[in-house]
């Protein structure tokens, strides 16, 4: 089957799906699963009276069998009680919808997940006892493989002429304002600054702060840097995503570490 | 609904005048090139014929062509078969990060026979940098391998640059010309390529053949054993109706290339200017300039490429994505990740590409779709949020 073959209900939740949006307020609770990296992030919202569903919402990034599923999954749960939704699989989902391509029953169904997860927040957050599955212990990094090998050779570890940096991209560890300054200054020369902070969120004061939005730095936050790469020179870095506990190459030119 | 097919480099309609000129070849005359009778000469005719003619196209001479079923024969021949004839001088290839997929299967194949294989890294528009690829020529490198231009961003490569710098160096060059042919003039003996690969579709010719291009004095391993034809480095009765397919594509296209080109730029140069000018948070994929005349390549930022394409589909408009979730492996275009893309941002692409029958009426549908439908899963997604 090939991977965009999709049956005439996939096609009809894609082209006019339900229940798009957001849900607010204390009778709320939201799941979200996936991540851009493997190309797909769901968003469920629902609303819940006493043990029952009364209404849901849903916002996805992905292809079309990730957008069918989160619309599918939005439409069974009205109703149902919060057990009767715990035990909704990603089978159901695809069963309600004629099936999907067998290499889409992975990725992109990931919506009954997000269900779960809401359903599990909104226990918790009532005080009821919740099983925790796969509690990973996320491991600190803290050594930088080729730091040494690099020196002079792309990485810098400070920044004296801007004009160094023209159209090379260019990557550069969050280390207080003086990163960001440079981060700055450097997407004046070139399209492609990334800034990584291994924090959920940068504490800048409002003026830098509105410099960097308005600036074409891209910010990768809850990122480590593992490794710098390349043959004879910085030609890759290897980058360690905190929240998702997985790592992936970027391709640079040049690494800034002002300490 | 009319329909609008701008994704020729997927595959391109065979030219109606090409299959004119084949359709004698199938039933009037059938022959077998190896037949020694009358019926047989006409065969041999028909092939020495075209080998002459697409000799022609690229600057080569007669006895340098040698057919083959389609591109992937072709590279599989120049790579492999010259890496195996030669592997007592060497075990040492080079290719770039944004070869086609083809290629990058053919390297892992070669790591598992005992090469040694690197890939010369690209800038963020997806060039190969020289310094790079010299940086990695050892004593050892028998084959540098690098596309005329990226069948997926179009960039197009410095090839006059790398076949001079191999040719000092004495390592043997192939080129990969399939994106490239008919849009980017080809002169084997002015650019220094030993091995080129070509196709006939990409020229508006039958699928299902193809030329490997192999200069004097160079030689390969044939992979394909049998009768020996095509001097025994091709062997099997040679496909004459798909052969002299291929002839004619190639003799159409050396009259039209000139027109064709400036046509396309003006595509491509419109759809780019347009796209980029009307939806938000959109970014042009591949070279600025040096680019294919029939290449447009975009991202946008916060939507996933195959729910573009679906989109595009119900609209009647056929297109191409850099997106996993089209792909047999799930995982995103390995050219726009060499350029320096992360996964999410490679997730959200669109390739439009023109060809000859292409209108300005298929390039004003287009544009008038794209940002309705981008706006529309924008909408959609969780991840976009408007500055």
């Amino acid at each position: 089957m090939k991977s965009t073959k999709y049956s005439e209900k996939v096609l009809d939740h894609f082209r006019n799906p339900r229940n798009v949006g957001t849900l607010e307020g204390d009778d709320v609770a939201v799941g979200k699963v996936g991540n851009p990296t493997c190309g797909d992030i769901m968003e469920v919202f629902i609303r819940i009276d006493g043990d029952v569903i009364t209404d849901a919402k849903f916002r996805t990034f992905g292809c079309g069998s990730a957008i069918a599923t989160t619309s599918m999954t939005t439409e069974m749960v009205k109703g149902m009680t919060l057990d009767e939704a715990m035990e909704l699989t990603r089978q159901d989902v695809a069963d309600e919808l004629d099936g999907l391509p067998p290499i889409k029953m992975h990725c992109s169904n990931l919506a009954a997940d997000a269900l779960h997860e809401a359903i599990k927040s909104y226990r918790k957050g009532r005080g009821e006892d919740v099983p925790e599955e796969n509690e990973k212990v996320k491991e600190e990094v803290e050594c930088l493989i080729g730091k040494d090998e690099f020196l002079n050779k792309g990485l810098y570890l400070n920044v004296e002429d801007i004009n160094e940096f023209k159209d090379r991209r260019t990557l550069i560890l969050y280390s207080g304002d003086e990163s960001v300054e440079t981060a700055i200054n450097i997407s004046e020369v070139s399209e492609r600054v990334i800034l990584l902070t291994p924090d959920e969120t940068l504490v800048l004061n409002p003026d830098l702060a509105e410099k960097l939005a308005s600036s074409g730095v891209k910010v990768l936050y809850q990122s480590k840097l593992l490794e710098i790469r390349g043959e004879f020179e910085v030609e890759k870095v290897l980058i360690f995503n905190i929240d998702e506990d997985e790592d992936y190459e970027l391709f640079v030119d040049a690494v800034v570490i002002i300490e | 609904m009319k329909q609008v097919y701008l994704d020729y480099q997927s595959a391109k309609p065979v030219d109606l005048k090409v299959m004119e000129g084949m359709m004698k070849y199938f039933h009037e005359s059938f022959g077998n090139p190896s037949s020694l009778h009358h019926v047989g000469d006409v065969a041999t005719d028909a092939l020495e014929e075209s080998r002459k003619k697409i000799a022609g196209f690229i600057n080569a001479d007669e006895d340098e062509i040698i057919f083959t079923s389609g591109a992937t024969e072709a590279i599989n021949l120049g790579i492999i078969g010259y890496a195996l004839r030669n592997k007592k001088k060497g075990n040492h290839i080079i290719i770039s990060e944004i070869e086609h997929i083809s290629i990058h299967n053919i390297a892992k194949y070669l790591e598992r026979e005992g090469f040694t294989i690197s890939k010369v890294p690209v800038d963020q528009f997806g060039k190969v940098s020289l310094r790079k690829l010299e940086q990695r020529i050892t004593d050892k490198t028998i084959l540098i391998s690098i596309g005329m231009a990226s069948n997926e961003i179009g960039t197009i490569q410095p090839t006059s640059e790398i076949g001079k710098l191999a040719a000092e160096k004495g390592i043997a060059f192939h080129t990969d010309a399939v994106a490239a042919e008919g849009l980017v003039p080809i002169d084997v003996k002015k650019d220094n390529i030993n091995l080129m690969a070509l196709s006939s579709n990409d020229l508006y010719g039958p699928r299902g053949v193809g030329v490997m291009y192999m200069q004097k004095k160079y030689r390969v391993n044939p992979i394909i054993i049998g009768g020996g034809q095509e001097r025994g480095f091709r062997s099997g009765s040679e496909d004459i109706p798909g052969i002299v397919g291929m002839r004619f594509a190639a003799e159409i296209m050396q009259k039209e290339m000139n027109t064709e080109i400036k046509r396309f730029q003006e595509y491509r140069d419109r759809m780019i200017k347009q796209v980029l000018d009307e939806v938000p948070d959109s970014h042009l994929n591949g070279h600025p300039k040096d680019r294919l005349a029939s290449n447009a390549h975009f991202r946008f930022d916060g939507i996933e490429g195959e729910s573009i394409l679906l989109s595009f589909k119900d609209l009647g408009i056929s297109v191409s994505t850099g997106s996993a979730c089209t792909s047999k492996t799930l995982e995103p275009s390995h050219t726009l990740i060499a350029t320096g893309l992360l996964h999410e941002e490679a997730h959200g692409s669109l390739q439009l590409t023109a060809g000859r029958f292409s209108t300005d009426d298929d390039i004003d549908i287009v544009l008038e779709a794209v940002p309705k439908v981008v706006s529309r899963l924008r909408e959609l997604s969780p991840i976009y949020k408007t500055k």
